[in-house]
């Protein structure tokens, strides 16, 4: 392949667009007022909040990559954070034990979704969004039931704090230190970024998932168990959800019925903008991250600029629009000059 | 007893102007107040002017409102960070989630700034008892429990002392909802078993809609059962005024706030009253109080001190002189707080 067709294809890739107009709207919005420019208020907390929200566009970028959705991410994120609240609260864990207690819910609720999707030939869409109504409701009970007035669990791990706060500036190696820029609840999210990366990239589970939600009788017809990779798939989504569940529940400072209320969308928006495909086949983990930090550049940068709330939701969506037209307006320009050529 | 009360701290109020205060007039000029709430809804509209109001009263630096959390922690969180970042450091906070905000006002507080909560108290923990474990210089905030009581009291002496009460509420999962639900429960159990409660319904507080269709189907199912209502919490209270009215039953109601409805309803005597709050205050003891942190001119006596922002009972008789009382009763707040519960230099 030779270098202008090379360059070609990077220019052409959606993730380059995404991370192009990412970075320029970063600098715009710091040119116009470097405040935007603040680690401690604004870039910090940006990263911390990217992280989260990218782990929950990974657990929706799985139902994704099988051509399902599931509705019920913020709702298994909130379970998740339940079971490790109440491990914290109750039975007195320790942090990572904890975690794992969540991660478990959230791989269980995961692969029962799946399992009923597969055994009742329901679409995914109509089983996710009952789970979600399920899910509400037991989280409210349960919180009602055994927390009181407080409405949440609040015993808070040795460490917990850790996470909320500190960034890679307190690890130095001789003099050497880690930007201040960089908050310890990336590292979660970028190994998730990596195994998931790995999953659809390297091996043949992950070729296997895309096969299913590309071409659904193609995949049964090649000797791929369909229905398992389905539960598979919303187990790993469910898993993710409640990792993205425990990580907000960090970095807010408590287990409430609140956590995961607002996923559903982010859940979306980061994969999709990176190019992931909503009738499946197709996904971009590194562009979730991307697509996923955009978003919040565009809301931390116009909140900055003092917009008000209307205005700050017009010009989020004008923006996203524009970013999601990107790819078309790139295809159509292309087409153009085919066409003055020819 | 309670009267005398009420007008002792008015007659103090105005006696003894606010900005009277002070030896040495403080100057506040280079402190910005931020006033966050969790969300936009109809309650913290007064906050702007009862800021205003403090800014051109006290010479105070600058205010701004920012209604842009959309009810996600998260999101207040980065519009609290967006507010700093752009030189605002005295912050009034209702935080989203009770069990949250806690964690948010430690950060802001180890960056030096004055931080209030505005409307309600963290959660967790009993804040009379415990002020300490409050990790905001002082809470600002209606005795939600005890403003549902003195409304659950009212509407029982307005059912005559026995029937069915419906009440009708806000979040099931919110500490305040929990209080106010506690404080109905209490002035149901001083009956002696004359008044039952009906049912309670909550989650009706998230917009008019939800709030109306549930109250519809309450009417068409139970109406003819129900004596009283009391709600507490503001779309639910707007859309009992609206569907009492349409059904022309003989059911007492006691609402909250003071939207234009419920005082129009109020006054045509659709409904028996109403329990306000007082967000102005809020807005504008709350502004005073951070700029005198903020400046370093006052420290609080007691670090994380609750006080109630006051809820008073609006009926026909009182209608043209509750916002004078709510004012009065701002001033006198206010004055409580330079003269006992803070030290100033």
């Amino acid at each position: 392949m030779s270098v202008a067709s090379k360059a070609k294809r990077v220019i052409s890739d959606q993730r380059v667009i995404l991370l192009a107009l990412t970075v320029v709207l970063f600098l715009f919005f710091g040119l116009k007022n470097s405040a935007f420019f603040n680690t401690d208020f604004v870039l910090y907390p940006l990263l911390r909040d990217g992280a989260v929200l990218t782990v929950i566009g990974l657990a929706q970028l799985c139902a994704l990559s099988i051509g399902h959705l599931n509705l019920a991410v913020g709702r298994m994120a909130a379970v998740a954070a339940l079971a490790a609240g109440s491990a914290y609260q109750y039975l007195h864990f320790s942090l990572i034990p904890g975690v794992i207690v969540g991660l478990l819910a959230g791989s269980i609720l995961g692969a029962v979704t799946g399992l009923i999707i597969v055994k009742s030939q329901v679409n995914a869409f109509i089983v996710t969004l009952a789970m979600d109504f399920a899910l509400l409701g037991f989280v409210t009970f349960i919180y009602v039931s055994f927390t009181g007035a407080t409405a949440a669990f609040i015993t808070k791990p040795k460490g917990m704090d850790y996470w909320r706060n500190t960034s890679l500036h307190q690890y130095c190696i001789a003099k050497l230190c880690g930007p201040s820029v960089f908050p310890m609840m990336l590292i979660p999210s970028i190994i998730a970024l990596a195994l998931v990366g790995f999953l659809f990239a390297r091996t043949k589970l992950g070729r296997e998932l895309l096969a299913t939600g590309s071409n659904l009788r193609a995949a049964k017809l090649s000797g791929i168990p369909v229905d398992r990779r389905v539960i598979i798939a919303h187990t790993f989504s469910g898993l993710l959800a409640a990792l993205a569940g425990v990580m907000l529940a960090f970095t807010n400072g408590s287990f409430t019925a609140a956590i995961g209320s607002q996923f559903m969308l982010p859940s979306f928006l980061g994969p999709v903008l990176g190019g992931t495909l909503l009738v499946g086949g197709s996904v971009a983990v590194l562009g979730t991250f991307i697509g996923t930090m955009l978003t919040l550049v565009i809301r931390q940068g116009l909140s900055v600029q003092g917009i008000g709330l209307e205005t700050l939701n017009i010009a989020l969506g004008l923006v996203l629009l524009t970013a999601l037209s990107l790819g078309q307006i790139q295809k159509m320009l292309v087409s153009l000059r085919m066409r003055g050529r020819g | 007893m309670k009267k005398s009360l009420l007008a002792g701290i008015l007659a103090i109020a105005l006696a003894v102007p606010s900005s009277a205060f002070a030896a040495g007039t403080p100057n506040f000029s280079k402190i910005k107040v931020a006033l966050v709430p969790g969300g936009a809804h109809p309650y913290f509209q007064p906050w702007i002017a009862g800021g205003k109001a403090a800014v051109a009263e006290f010479k105070i630096g600058g205010t701004v409102f920012n209604e842009t959390g959309e009810w996600d922690q998260t999101k207040q969180n980065a519009a609290i960070d967006s507010l700093a970042a752009q030189g605002y450091n005295a912050f009034g906070i209702f935080g989203v989630s009770p069990s949250d905000i806690n964690s948010t006002f430690a950060s802001l507080k180890a960056k030096g700034f004055a931080v209030g909560s505005l409307a309600s108290c963290p959660g967790g923990y009993d804040i009379v008892k415990e002020p300490q474990k409050n990790s905001a210089d002082f809470c600002l905030s209606t005795d939600t429990g005890k403003a549902a009581y003195l409304a659950a009291k009212s509407v029982i002496a307005k059912m005559g002392g026995k029937g069915n009460l419906v009440h009708l509420t806000g979040n099931a999962v919110d500490a305040n909802t929990i209080r106010r639900m506690d404080g109905v429960k209490k002035a149901i159990a001083e009956t002696g078993g004359k008044v039952k409660l009906l049912t309670t319904i909550t989650d009706i507080d998230t917009d008019l809609q939800t709030a109306t269709k549930a109250v519809s189907d309450l009417m068409a199912a139970q109406g003819t059962k129900i004596n009283g209502i009391v709600t507490t919490a503001y779309n639910p209270a707007v859309a009992a005024t609206q569907s009492v009215a349409a059904s022309k039953l003989p059911i007492k109601v006691i609402a909250i706030d003071d939207d234009a409805k419920i005082l129009a309803a109020i006054k045509s005597g659709v409904i028996s009253g109403t329990v306000v709050q007082n967000p102005w205050g809020q807005g504008y003891v709350g502004s005073w109080v951070l700029s005198a942190l903020g400046s370093k001119a006052c420290t609080m006596k007691t670090p994380g001190l609750y006080t109630d922002s006051g809820s008073f009972l609006v009926t026909k008789a009182n209608l043209s002189s509750y916002n004078a009382t709510r004012t009065a009763f701002s001033k006198a707040l206010l004055k409580s707080y330079q003269t006992k519960y803070m030290t100033c230099k």
